[in-house]
């Protein structure tokens, strides 16, 4: 074991779904017709609440379960008629991943590059430790590691056979914010690797920080596509000028001065439609005598465009109408 | 084969630390072995105790009680013949009292004169469940025939003794214990133990996460097996060993009996594993495991021998793989008749087959 992560076929396509659907008795659609391709070598997230279908799919692809219709390939091979084909190319790394509770890390890696038929020497396993900062705690059992080690674990299980393509299905749900920075981090060293990441997730922010590529899913469908600032621009609004405290009079008189504004729960806020009008407004802002507590610009995110879509907020998988 | 190797590894590992899995695998049976020896070691030594209420007190209920008390199977306990008996009973919890009703002397004497027309009774009140009311019963029905000897000068002409079989003279109780108990071990450890492994595997994401790998089910559970195979001819040494040491038994440990155990296990493992197929959670695999394991523990021959039990117990017992596996361990370790050993061996191994085809078939790492 040379490097940790094999480089994917940059730019072509590593995933080909086409009109997938999965569905449960009586009539559940958890997954509803949805088509989609992934280039190698970026981070592709599909983003969505509890129940969306964003782990159905990934599980079918990850040859977990089987599709009621529709075609699904990884590499051109069908993941419904050979996934043994693919076993050495892909690393997963499941929902709420479990370690063997009485194996220490060191031992359960050992025993995981058993099972793809891989022989690790102690540096290898020592160096994969390393790159998931668990070396400290190499020889502790993993029922007594925290919730965010024990991640970190499943992380590096999935990449024991030096995957090209991975599979994180929801990796940092639940973790405190250490944890999921971590997290990110291992995320953005591995495709800066070339590998390809599949990333399901219900956090707006995780998606926008570490994807190329986005895809939010809703209700079984994909309800749109596309990289997290074209998204963003495509169905964001605009960003806003925040004055924190300013209240009522203040106000009148921004508007007094033909300046568009809203109030929101005490804080003026001025939006700005163009990017190049900012400095403009600022001006106008400055002539203007009111007391204020703070300023800040707050700029449109994934979460914007969720709200917009969806219709409601989205906090820990749940949706908020 | 290395995939294999690598699971029975680090299965290995977490089964030893586990703590559970040792103390079953290696402490149980030693308990089992130093309970009922200590138990049964004395062997016939021990006394029942007897309480008697003699409301006669003439001359032939003194010779009966003589005779009784020179058995030496019980121990005697007077009842004041002032004492209401059913009052006696509640207030001392007794489970039995032998009564000489109150006349008895007479009464013998009546039956000798007119040439035995009527008998002369004595009266056991006992717990029908309890074993030693059923030992007092045939010490009291063997007193009475000593007693009609004495009384009317004949002499007995047919004796009865039980005795080891032949070959086993020297056969404590413990050494026809000893396959029930390694037999007890071997179905628990497999059986209960396969059964909450899939339950927990199932549950905790575990079989999805080696869906992911190259390990195939059926060398999963070749891998299972195989540590089941040894960690229990490990177990079986053991207790063998400390059966030796602390009561000197002289059951063999044969060649056969050694090869009984992968049999077993074979066929305890994959019978485990299907019931796993059933089971979505810890607690329903504990339930269902103990529902076909504990009444196969009873029925069996691994504690009470199948000869008492009614009829449609033993229809039950001929279908449990159990029983084949305790009658094969006794075969080899007690009678010595290695081809009826092979035979059950046999049976086993055509059992294991079928269940674990079953369970290969059946058991499923994939969501629906």
């Amino acid at each position: 074991m040379s490097s940790v992560g094999a480089e994917t076929m940059v730019g072509e396509n590593v995933i080909e779904v086409t009109d997938l659907s999965k569905r449960y008795p009586p009539d559940i659609k958890a997954v509803d017709g949805v088509t989609f391709s992934i280039r190698g070598g970026q981070v592709f997230s599909m983003l969505g609440p509890n129940g969306a279908g964003k782990t159905t799919t990934v599980e079918i692809l990850e040859g977990l379960r089987n599709p009621t219709a529709g075609e699904a390939k990884i590499f051109d091979v069908d993941v419904t008629k050979d996934y043994s084909a693919l076993r050495d190319r892909v690393g997963i790394l499941p929902q709420n991943f479990e370690p063997f509770d009485e194996l220490k890390p060191w031992e359960a890696l050992e025993y995981w590059a058993g099972l793809y038929d891989r022989k690790m020497s102690r540096k290898d396993i020592d160096r994969l430790l390393e790159l998931v900062n668990l070396t400290e705690r190499k020889n502790s059992i993993s029922k007594k590691l925290s919730g965010g080690e024990k991640r970190k674990l499943g992380f590096a299980l999935s990449l024991i056979n030096e995957p090209e393509l991975l599979f994180l299905d929801e990796p940092t749900t639940g973790l405190d914010p250490k944890a999921r920075r971590d997290i990110w981090h291992m995320i953005q060293d591995i495709r800066k690797k070339g590998t390809t990441v599949f990333l399901t997730t219900h956090y707006l922010d995780e998606a926008e920080r570490l994807s190329d590529d986005v895809a939010i899913m809703h209700k079984g469908k994909i309800i749109t596509r596309g990289g997290p600032q074209e998204l963003i621009t495509k169905y964001g609004k605009m960003n806003v000028i925040v004055l924190v405290g300013a209240g009522s009079v203040a106000l009148q008189e921004i508007r007094r001065r033909g300046i568009d504004a809203t109030e929101e729960e005490g804080d003026v806020l001025v939006p700005v439609k163009d990017p190049a009008e900012m400095r403009v407004i600022f001006q106008k802002l400055s002539g203007i005598e009111f007391k204020v507590r703070d300023m800040y610009t707050r700029r449109q995110t994934l979460e914007d465009v969720f709200l917009e879509l969806v219709g409601a907020k989205m906090e820990e998988g749940v949706l908020k109408e | 084969m290395s995939r294999i190797i690598s699971d029975i590894k680090s299965y290995g590992k977490m089964y030893m630390r586990s703590k559970v899995g040792a103390f079953f695998t290696f402490v149980f049976p030693i308990l089992l072995i130093l309970m009922f020896g200590a138990i049964y070691s004395t062997g016939g030594d021990q006394k029942v105790t007897l309480p008697v209420q003699n409301l006669d007190d003439g001359p032939h209920s003194k010779l009966f009680l003589s005779i009784l008390n020179s058995t030496g199977a019980v121990n005697i306990e007077e009842i004041a013949p002032t004492e209401n008996l059913t009052a006696y009973f509640k207030d001392n919890s007794l489970t039995m009292a032998l009564v000489i009703p109150r006349g008895f002397s007479d009464q013998v004497n009546y039956s000798i004169n007119t040439s035995l027309s009527q008998s002369a009774n004595v009266i056991l009140y006992g717990d029908p469940t309890q074993t030693t009311v059923s030992i007092a019963q045939a010490v009291i029905g063997a007193t009475a025939v000593a007693f009609n000897d004495v009384l009317l000068n004949s002499t007995e002409i047919v004796y009865s003794e039980v005795q080891p079989p032949p070959a086993t003279e020297s056969f404590k109780f413990l050494d026809f214990f000893l396959p029930g108990v390694i037999g007890i071990t071997v179905m628990t450890n497999c059986l209960f133990a396969m059964t909450s492994i899939c339950a927990e595997y199932r549950q905790r994401g575990f079989f999805k996460l080696l869906a992911t790998t190259r390990l195939k089910k059926h060398e999963w559970l070749i891998s299972k097996y195989l540590w089941y195979s040894l960690i229990l001819l490990a177990s079986l040494l053991t207790t063998v060993a400390v059966a030796k040491l602390a009561f000197k038994i002289e059951a063999n440990l044969t060649p056969m009996a050694l090869l009984m155990i992968p049999v077993g296990a074979f066929v305890f493992t994959s019978m485990g594993m299907l019931i796993g197929v059933a089971v979505k959670d810890p607690e329903s695999g504990v339930a269902l495991a103990n529902a076909v394991g504990f009444p196969m523990m009873f029925l069996s021959g691994s504690f009470f021998p199948l000869d008492v039990m009614p009829g449609f117990l033993k229809a039950i017992a001929a279908v449990l793989p159990l029983t084949y596996f305790n009658n094969g361990l006794r075969d080899t370790m007690v009678s010595g008749n290695t081809t009826a050993a092979m035979l059950n061996a046999g049976i086993l191994l055509a059992v294991g087959l079928v269940f674990f085809a079953l369970s290969s078939k059946l058991m499923s790492w994939k969501e629906k």
